[in-house]
């Protein structure tokens, strides 16, 4: 697990989840496990992703941490109290994913709203401008772009000056200029020692903003690390060989059944092998199966995320569209010539 | 209750133009073509005139399209993601309910209050205990129909689901003799409709129970005191009950 770059503090973790369970019932279908025993600690102070694909269980587990959603089994404890008790208490605020908002309420009314509802809450001028929506707030809710309306969100979740901030997918739906305007706004609010969890399924996001990720599949976690971390724990290392030119049908079903390999692309000669160890896989190409050429590639954030959670990730960059290609074709770093 | 957010619902109310026209313009207006204009309103009724019988019915009128429209619209904020943002503050769901409750009532006096001085003012004359009851019945069996319109917002989750629920009290207000007096199979029939009981009973203390049937020549027939009291129980439970099974369904659709 890694420590938080704050200096240690004698407070209470912000989050201690344990054995977090949460099903939900289908109508003709088995229950859907949407959380699936879940552990996660997270010290005061710190920044932290929560990644995952669509699906994976992020909202239904912070809003269990919210109190928003009651768990079918396990324990939370928000800044020391129960999600309930902590929310009641001002300790944890959060912004929520789209929707939630009267739209014919200006923006400063919606804050002043909120506000009524706390005991001791900052100056609605004061979040009003640390939200950077001064010159909106005798806006319309309904007026406001999608950007706006997360930033009023933003707002409100200031209002009790809480400990640990929670961002559900904070920048769906904005477009690029939107996005990096909301992190500057956090970044500068993070840097007051608050302890922040987001959930996210952009990559870029978690890389750039979070010093910590955890990353989250069928309501369980997949992997707990920095970026450099998650890269270096092997998961999404693929080996590239060129495959000899006879009888290649069987040859790629040895390797496949091969221990351990995941997926197996072929183009045109050379073959993309994606394997949970590589370097007995490596091994077995070059002594058993007689490849040629054989690469190992480090994996990228985006490779790792495809092999831990057997999805690919949201594409930010234009040149994510590719997919598959991404995560096997790039950033080969060693090289093992046969 | 909280103050602030008080405020800020009946800012909201006032603010919809559109609700305000039909909440409060609109009664007056029947009130006026219906009662105040008519050659018959100064003719007695009970312990009173028929400008009063028909300003009673048009108060009540207004006073449950406010009901059902703020029922509706809370409803609805909730089931659209209010509720959950209401969730991240120390308010509990009582506290909402109760502000809710009180926005609901403050509404519909704004109906009551207008056509009560229109009236006053055009003819209508009673003693004043059928003037007290007439008005406390009104507001305390509008709230009833708060919930109305609550089943509405929780089944139908849109703007369109308020229109809907006004737009079925018109019809109701027909069928519960309300707009003008029924006769014959009609008034049977009125009888089982849930506004029949509300109106009937803010009337009573005006009408001295007699109600009109014009099957009988015009005559005015006695009624029971248990008949629009029935209504009012059977109507508030059937109310209570759908709204439960909403709440659950609505729940289930999460």
């Amino acid at each position: 697990m890694v420590q938080s770059a704050h200096p240690p503090t004698s407070r209470a973790p912000a989050i201690e989840v344990h054995g977090l369970t949460k099903q939900f019932r289908r109508a003709g279908q088995d229950p859907l496990r949407a959380v699936d025993g879940l552990d996660l600690t997270v010290p005061a102070g710190q920044i932290m992703a929560f990644l995952g694909p669509n699906g994976a269980g992020k909202t239904t587990t912070l809003d269990m941490v919210l109190g928003l959603t009651t768990p079918d089994a396990g324990t939370i404890r928000v800044a020391g109290m129960a999600p309930r008790a902590a929310v009641r208490a001002g300790k944890v605020s959060a912004v929520l994913q789209s929707g939630g908002l009267l739209a014919d309420l200006t923006v400063v009314e919606t804050v002043r709203l909120i506000a009524s509802t706390f005991d001791n809450p900052r100056p609605v001028g004061e979040v009003v401008e640390r939200a950077g929506l001064a010159e909106l707030a005798n806006r319309r809710v309904s007026k406001c772009s999608g950007g706006e309306q997360q930033r009023l969100r933003f707002a409100m979740a200031l209002l009790p000056d809480p400990e640990v901030l929670i961002l559900d997918e904070p920048t769906a739906g904005m477009d690029v200029t939107a996005r990096h305007e909301f992190w500057a706004t956090m970044r500068a609010d993070a840097a007051a020692g608050r302890t922040v969890l987001f959930a996210t399924h952009y990559l870029e996001e978690a890389d750039a903003f979070a010093e910590r990720i955890v990353l989250i599949s069928a309501g369980r976690v997949v992997a707990d690390g920095t970026t450099s971390e998650i890269r270096a724990s092997g998961a999404g290392r693929t080996i590239a060989v060129d495959m000899p030119e006879s009888d290649r049908e069987s040859w790629i079903g040895r390797v496949r059944s091969l221990p351990g390999v995941t997926h197996v692309e072929v183009r045109g000669r050379r073959v993309y092998i994606a394997a949970s160890d590589t370097d007995s896989a490596a091994l077995a190409l070059l002594r058993d199966l007689g490849a040629r050429n054989l690469e190992i590639a480090a994996p990228t954030l985006d490779s790792a995320f495809v092999a831990l959670t057997g999805e690919h990730s949201a594409a930010t960059e234009p040149d994510g569209e590719s997919g598959g290609e991404t995560a096997y074709a790039a950033d080969y770093v060693g090289e093992v010539s046969a | 209750m909280n103050p602030t957010y008080f405020a800020l619902e009946l800012k909201r109310f006032f603010r919809d133009y559109t609700g305000v026209f039909f909440i409060a313009v609109l009664p007056c207006f029947f009130y006026v073509v219906f009662g105040a204009a008519q050659f018959w309103s100064s003719q007695s009724v009970g312990r009173g005139n028929v400008a009063m019988y028909v300003m009673i019915s048009m108060a009540a009128y207004g006073a449950v399209t406010a009901t059902v429209s703020i029922g509706g619209s809370a409803a609805m904020e909730r089931m659209q993601g209010w509720g959950r943002q209401l969730g991240l503050t120390p308010m509990r769901d009582s506290m909402f309910v109760a502000t809710k409750a009180v926005v609901g009532v403050t509404v519909a006096l704004v109906p009551i209050g207008l056509i009560f001085v229109i009236a006053a003012f055009t003819g209508a004359r009673g003693d004043l205990p059928a003037w007290i009851v007439g008005g406390l019945v009104i507001l305390v069996g509008a709230a009833v129909f708060s919930v109305y319109g609550l089943i509405f917002g929780l089944l139908f989750r849109s703007e369109s689901a308020i229109g809907a629920a006004s737009g079925t009290l018109v019809v109701l207000a027909f069928l519960g003799n309300l707009f003008f007096p029924l006769s014959g199979t009609l008034l049977t029939i009125a009888k089982f409709t849930p506004l029949y009981g509300y109106v009937s009973l803010a009337r009573r203390t005006l009408t001295e129970g007699y109600i009109l049937n014009g099957t009988q020549n015009g005559n005015l027939v006695f009624e029971p005191l248990w008949q629009p009291i029935l209504n009012i129980v059977v109507w508030t439970v059937i109310f209570c009950a759908l709204a439960v099974a909403a709440v659950r369904y609505g729940r289930r659709r999460q």
